[in-house]
């Protein structure tokens, strides 16, 4: 039985039928957000010698990307709470192309700063939010494999958009490439375009037509008859496009009270520091040992093929009975492993360690992203979840732009990488082992609640059985008179 | 003539030769000779190659000698010896040259002896391929080492051989010095400009040639596939936003009942629920 934070949604998912070609789309989405910072560094040398700057101004382009990315969480949550995700996934979609295409006309590098970075950056967040937020509505039993489906995206579209890159650079230059980029980002309204917002009032039987008739009539004659909690009333079902009217209409900010999230929050922000540092120094560190170029890119490409295969498995593995109820340890180890990983890897040595090495940590990495706003969904449950993923990402933006460069500082200063791998490995390890305490003690208190709730609610339905009877006493007597 | 002038000339002119002959053999006695080996050629077959300067003759003893390539001193080749030696172990074009044993003297100026080296031009840098736009300007280099200094020439493929290039445009520019090369391109056009060129270093040794291809971008290539893919993605859009058009309707009929107040509700259940029994 799944923990009671997400079950109070006030309908049932469909948890399949539609929800898999939601899933799809929020594969496209996730996947464009995650890898298409990644994917423009091949065009940087380029543009570097065309507007004769300095290497750290070529790379200001991704940061400002991935800063305006994580920025643009509160914003697309509070449109998502408001809109719904579809049109904020087709707007997000569109500025990233108008993004690409202005800056292919670009003429210094402010332009590119402008239009990449910003509104590029800005566009990809309204993809990011939105397709995280509609897994939730559609799913509840099969969330995690839903989850762990959507986010594998990101290395499948990055292994796509990296040779892809190569062979625009090769064939039309930087600006026809960009050109050509802008068009191939609108496949996220395509995207868009798949994410109808869920049904509310059709009850789950997503392989009928005309039973489904009969089915929505029976099943419609026992809500009429069950308690009013469990369905939205008749009014609300043609409102399906609005926001929802249980939630504030803007970001939920009484999120900072809630023990889960502030739990997942600050941890997250000490994990973060220590999380995509390793990966970007992955192929320094083996051209550092000695190895040649080309095999320090296959270190990147095992990585980023174990990292593919092992997402959908651990959605498979959140979703089994035994560790759904659970899922915060699976995180917890999760997030411990890629520490104790960093921490092993000066061990490594020669080339196939390193690629013992790479093997270890894809498997980590993808363990963690898939699990990464499961996690989340599952704590603060799927209505908060939009205002949720806002909140955590605005605030991660800090460790995660000033990561990588204090890691890079830290190899500067001693000249070794090896520092710089205990070093993310500690401030790894450490917000494992807190989350594995604190969730501990979470659940307790979420048990000792649920038993209280459960116990008021006995109380209350005696009460009325009490009531009834002595309802039924009173009429009689009444009658009888 | 008067007699005794004849004679006054004739002495006067042989203390003349005999002057200057001893002049000769005075200021030839001061100036130190050096015997050095011969210039010799690089190529494959030789193993190594030892230059020898030997200093025959000196008004004194001198100082120290050190050997130069190429204008520069060559480390740790200082030393005392009267008959000093260089050796290049198995030499490749890069140390062909024009070598020096210099000798320092106390009092007077340095001698030297020049024993040059030579090889045939080997080509050592080169763009194998430059891709550009059109109308941008496009640079071909080439960079060789060897000596003498190689010639310069440019070669365009053309049907089927390797042709001058024809500057009837004016928009080729080669410049050359020592060991290095350019072919600039002004304004390129994509229907004369793409193709193989070849770079041609000559010496008095040998020469050696590398090719580079240079192809070029139309403005509108990009064009092309930016429309490929914008139709793509409108007949998706289009596709599905039907597809979501046409179940609709459906779906608003099961959702008929529920809009309808309560109590006819109940009675069009009733109703179907009787028909089904």
């Amino acid at each position: 039985m799944p923990p009671a934070a997400g079950s109070n949604l006030g309908y049932k998912p469909p948890d399949g039928g539609w929800g898999w070609a939601v899933v799809f789309a929020a594969f496209i989405s996730i996947g464009f957000s995650y890898a298409f910072p990644k994917s423009l560094t091949i065009y940087f040398k380029e543009i570097q010698e065309y507007f004769s700057v300095s290497y750290s101004e070529i790379a200001w382009v991704s940061s400002v990307m991935l800063a305006s990315m994580y920025a643009g969480g509160p914003v697309s949550s509070i449109l998502v709470n408001r809109y719904g995700s579809r049109p904020v996934v087709m707007v997000g979609g569109i500025m990233v192309s108008v993004a690409m295409v202005l800056a292919s006309f670009g003429t210094t590098i402010i332009h590119l700063y402008l239009c990449v970075g910003v509104i590029g950056g800005f566009g990809l967040a309204f993809n990011l939010q939105p397709a995280l937020t509609i897994i939730g509505t559609y799913f509840q039993v099969k969330r995690p494999i839903a989850n762990g489906l959507a986010m594998t995206g990101s290395p499948v579209v990055l292994s796509t958009l990296a040779p892809l890159n190569q062979f625009l650079f090769d064939s039309f230059g930087w600006r026809g490439s960009f050109l050509i980029l802008g068009s191939i980002v609108l496949n996220c309204c395509v995207a868009a375009a798949l994410m109808r917002p869920v049904n509310k009032c059709a009850q789950p039987n997503p392989n009928t037509d005309s039973p489904q008739f009969n089915g929505a009539v029976t099943e419609g004659a026992d809500a009429d008859t069950s308690t009013e909690l469990a369905n939205p009333l008749p009014g609300e079902c043609q409102d399906e496009s609005k926001s929802k009217s249980c939630c504030s209409k803007f970001i939920d900010l009484s999120l900072f009270r809630h023990r889960g999230f502030l739990i997942y929050l600050s941890g997250n922000v000490v994990m973060f520091f220590g999380f995509f540092a390793p990966v970007v120094f992955l192929a320094p560190y083996a051209k550092h040992q000695g190895t040649d170029e080309y095999s320090a890119a296959l270190l990147l490409s095992i990585f980023a093929l174990v990292d593919m295969f092992i997402r959908p498995i651990t959605g498979l593995i959140g979703n089994s009975k035994w560790v759904r109820p659970r899922i915060q340890y699976f995180f917890s180890f999760a997030v411990s492993y890629n520490g104790i990983c960093h921490l092993l890897c000066p061990l490594a040595s020669g080339y196939k360690g390193l690629v013992v090495y790479a093997v270890f940590f894809g498997s980590a990495f993808g363990m963690l992203s898939a699990l990464l706003f499961e996690v989340l969904m599952d704590l603060v449950g799927a209505h908060r979840f939009s205002s949720a993923v806002g909140l955590v990402t605005i605030i991660e933006c800090g460790p995660v732009l000033l990561g990588p460069p204090i890691s890079g500082a830290l190899v500067d200063i001693f000249g070794d990488y090896k520092y710089m791998y205990y070093a993310c490995g500690i401030l790894m390890l450490l917000p494992g082992i807190f989350f594995f305490i604190m969730h501990y003690y979470n659940y307790k208190k979420l048990e000792e609640e649920r038993r209280q709730s459960t116990a008021g609610e006995m109380r209350t339905s005696e009460e009325a059985v009490q009531l009834k009877m002595d309802q039924n006493v009173k009429t009689t007597n009444e009658t009888d008179r | 003539m008067i007699p005794g002038k004849r004679r006054a000339a004739v002495m006067s002119f042989s203390m003349a030769i005999f002057g200057t002959l001893m002049l000769q053999s005075v200021s030839s006695q001061n100036e130190p000779s050096i015997s050095a080996s011969d210039q010799t050629t690089i190529n494959g077959d030789v193993d190594s190659i030892t230059l020898q300067c030997n200093l025959t003759s000196a008004y004194e003893t001198h100082q120290e000698s050190f050997w130069m390539k190429n204008g520069e001193e060559i480390q740790l080749t200082r030393g005392p010896d009267k008959n000093t030696e260089y050796k290049l172990n198995r030499p490749r074009a890069e140390d062909a040259g024009v070598y020096m044993c210099v000798y320092t003297f106390n009092m007077g100026p340095s001698a030297n002896a020049t024993i040059e080296v030579k090889s045939a031009p080997v080509i050592t840098g080169h763009k194998r391929s430059e891709n550009k736009n059109e109308g941008q300007l496009a640079v071909l280099y080439c960079k060789s080492v060897g000596y003498p200094h190689p010639i310069w020439t440019w070669y365009k493929f053309d049907n089927g051989a390797f042709r001058d290039i024809d500057n009837s445009s004016g928009r080729f520019i080669i410049t050359s010095r020592d060991n290095y090369t350019e072919l600039h391109i002004i304004n390129l056009d994509i229907n004369l400009d793409p193709g193989e060129y070849m770079c041609n270093a000559t010496n008095i040794i040998g020469n050696n040639t590398e090719k580079s291809v240079l192809r070029v971008r139309s403005l509108l290539a990009p064009l092309w596939p930016l429309l490929g893919v914008l139709a793509e993605i409108i007949i998706l859009v289009v596709i599905i936003v039907v597809y979501e058009k046409r179940k609709k309707p459906e779906d608003l009929q099961d959702a008929g009942p529920v809009k309808t107040n309560s109590t006819n509700n109940h009675k069009d259940k009733n109703l179907r629920q009787r028909n089904t029994n």
